[in-house]
């Protein structure tokens, strides 16, 4: 009981201390909170996304086989996958037809793909949210598309797409293969890509090298390098926010350093009279821990929970140009709250525990000295 | 005639030979499941697992079709009380569909470079064809029907 009424009063002392350089401790823990604030920011939304990514991609298929020309992209004749079919191992193929529709009206860029449920209704679609709002069209309503040959296809929407994965689907608009195949003149046998089901995935490289030597003019892509392209590019994205804050990371260090390499004489002689009226060395420096502890700590979870704000409610808003892609249907998603508990506390043991450590060693250094030469000094 | 179908149909549900159908039906592997050759954990690898289904509904789960032959070759040592005759049914994992597939029905390949948890396997197939191209892509050596994988293939593994 004792030492717990020890730590208390020495804790009260500590924050009486704090409070009487309130300027310089309040710019302290602005600077402190603004740092942990950017950085569990960008952890927060590169887990977030990486999280609703792998929920998204869970259902793409094994593999997705295209075509090259000269290196380049092109259609797929679709009996290739009578082919790719016969190939032990693999479960089913089927052709896909999909590809971008620039709306020069508007702008904007759509994801078109053609859809099992709309092949008995051509001329009607049903499309993404931020298509909807973009156009300030619902159910019923009819868009016009601009065909290859110039002439314009009035498409109706039978439904809208519901609005859970809408990182994905904002930009969406699925449609009957007649109305896809009109629009863009794609010859009948050819398809966008061929998708691959494989049970065993300890085939899938035995799989792509068949389809290979089978078909040369091919590029098997596994789900693997899908997932690890996406990894890749919110690891970038997050990377560039980081670099856009590092200032704000430096300007952090240095006020950590200077911390660290000395105290004012003010506290020199706060820690001389302690000393003087009977403290002992090691209750100053628990006094200078608790100081430490008191300032980091607040600042941490202040920060922490701010970016949680940031990220959770208001959809990273800060973040915005950074971190949305090239389409003008930006979509308005809302990420599932997650929070990786080892990244939490890699911030914690990065930011609290080297400030604690920094106000203590200094505060050491001059605990030990005689009390009489330090308030001299 | 019509109504006869009709009754047919209607009986067919409840007739006995159904019911000890649905009795041999593959077993749900729990986590906590051992393979009780190795003692590993059979559910962390879903892609080789082997299943002996005994008359009383007991069970045992393997982590190979190699594992589950040892268990058979050695029953009163592993599961002392019950003989080869208690055997109500056998499944193996078909290594392309990786569905359950009558052990006793399937084809197994030996020498192959495809490892399961346990090294060296008997990579289990319900198609002839199936192994036969698994073979050429995997180098397997042999394909052996359940009959005729004895002690010594067995042993030759490990």
């Amino acid at each position: 009981m004792t030492f717990i009424q020890k730590q208390r009063n020495i804790l009260d002392v500590a924050l009486c201390s704090l409070l009487r350089r309130k300027g310089k401790n309040l710019s302290l823990v602005v600077a402190y909170v603004f740092v942990i604030f950017l950085l569990s920011s960008v952890m927060f939304i590169t887990d977030a996304l990486k999280r609703e990514a792998s929920f998204v991609l869970k259902d793409t298929p094994e593999m997705v086989v295209q075509r090259l020309v000269a290196g380049r992209h092109e259609l797929v004749p679709t009996a290739y996958a009578k082919v790719i079919g016969k190939i032990k191992g693999v479960q089913s193929v089927s052709a896909r037809l999909w590809g971008y529709y620039y709306d020069a009206t508007n702008g904007a860029n759509y994801t078109l793909i053609v859809h099992q449920d709309l092949i008995t209704s051509p001329g009607s679609i049903m499309v993404g949210r931020g298509v909807a709002r973009h156009l300030s069209a619902g159910e019923n309503g009819t868009i016009p598309f601009k065909a290859c040959d110039g002439s314009y296809l009035f498409l109706e929407i039978r439904s809208v797409l519901p609005s859970e994965s809408e990182l994905v689907s904002a930009d969406l608009v699925l449609m009957s293969e007649l109305d896809f195949r009109r629009l863009f003149q794609m010859p009948e046998g050819y398809a966008t890509d061929l998708v691959l089901r494989v049970r065993n995935v300890r085939e899938l490289s035995t799989i792509a090298a068949k389809v290979v030597q089978l078909l040369p003019d091919t590029r098997p892509v596994s789900r693997d390098e899908i997932l690890r392209t996406y990894d890749a590019v919110f690891s970038w994205r997050s990377g560039l926010v980081i670099v856009i804050f590092a200032g704000a990371l430096c300007a952090f260090l240095i006020l950590a350093w200077d911390k660290a390499t000395g105290l004012s004489a003010e506290e020199k002689r706060e820690i001389g009279l302690l000393k003087a009226v009977g403290w002992e060395t090691s209750d100053v420096l628990l006094m200078k821990f608790w100081e430490g502890m008191a300032v980091s700590l607040v600042s941490f979870l202040t920060g922490i929970i701010l970016a949680y704000l940031h990220i959770f409610f208001t959809s990273a808003s800060l973040f915005e140009p950074a971190l949305k892609g090239w389409s003008v249907l930006y979509p308005d998603f809302r990420l599932t709250p997650f929070i990786d508990g080892q990244h939490a506390a890699t911030l914690f043991f990065l930011t609290v525990v080297p400030y604690t450590a920094a106000t203590i060693v200094p505060s050491w250094r001059t605990a030990t000295m005689d009390p009489d030469s330090v308030m001299r000094s | 005639m019509k109504i006869l179908l009709m009754l047919l149909l209607l009986l067919q549900p409840c007739s006995p030979s159904r019911a000890l159908a649905e009795d041999m039906k593959p077993v749900d592997v729990k986590k906590t499941d051992k393979c009780p050759v190795c003692g590993m954990f059979v559910a962390r690898y879903p892609d080789f697992i082997a299943q002996v289904i005994f008359e009383d509904g007991s069970y045992a789960v393997f982590d190979g079709a190699k594992d589950m032959f040892k268990y058979i070759f050695n029953l009163s040592r592993y599961n002392p009380g019950k003989s080869s005759s208690d055997i109500a049914a056998i499944y193996v994992t078909d290594y392309y569909s990786l569905d359950p597939i009558d052990g006793w029905k399937a084809g197994y390949v030996t020498g192959s470079d495809v490892y399961g948890p346990m090294g060296h396997e008997l990579i289990p197939f319900g198609k002839d064809e199936d192994a036969r191209e698994f073979m050429v892509d995997h180098a397997g050596k042999s394909l052996l029907k359940f009959e005729s994988i004895t002690q010594e293939v067995v042993r030759s593994l490990d």
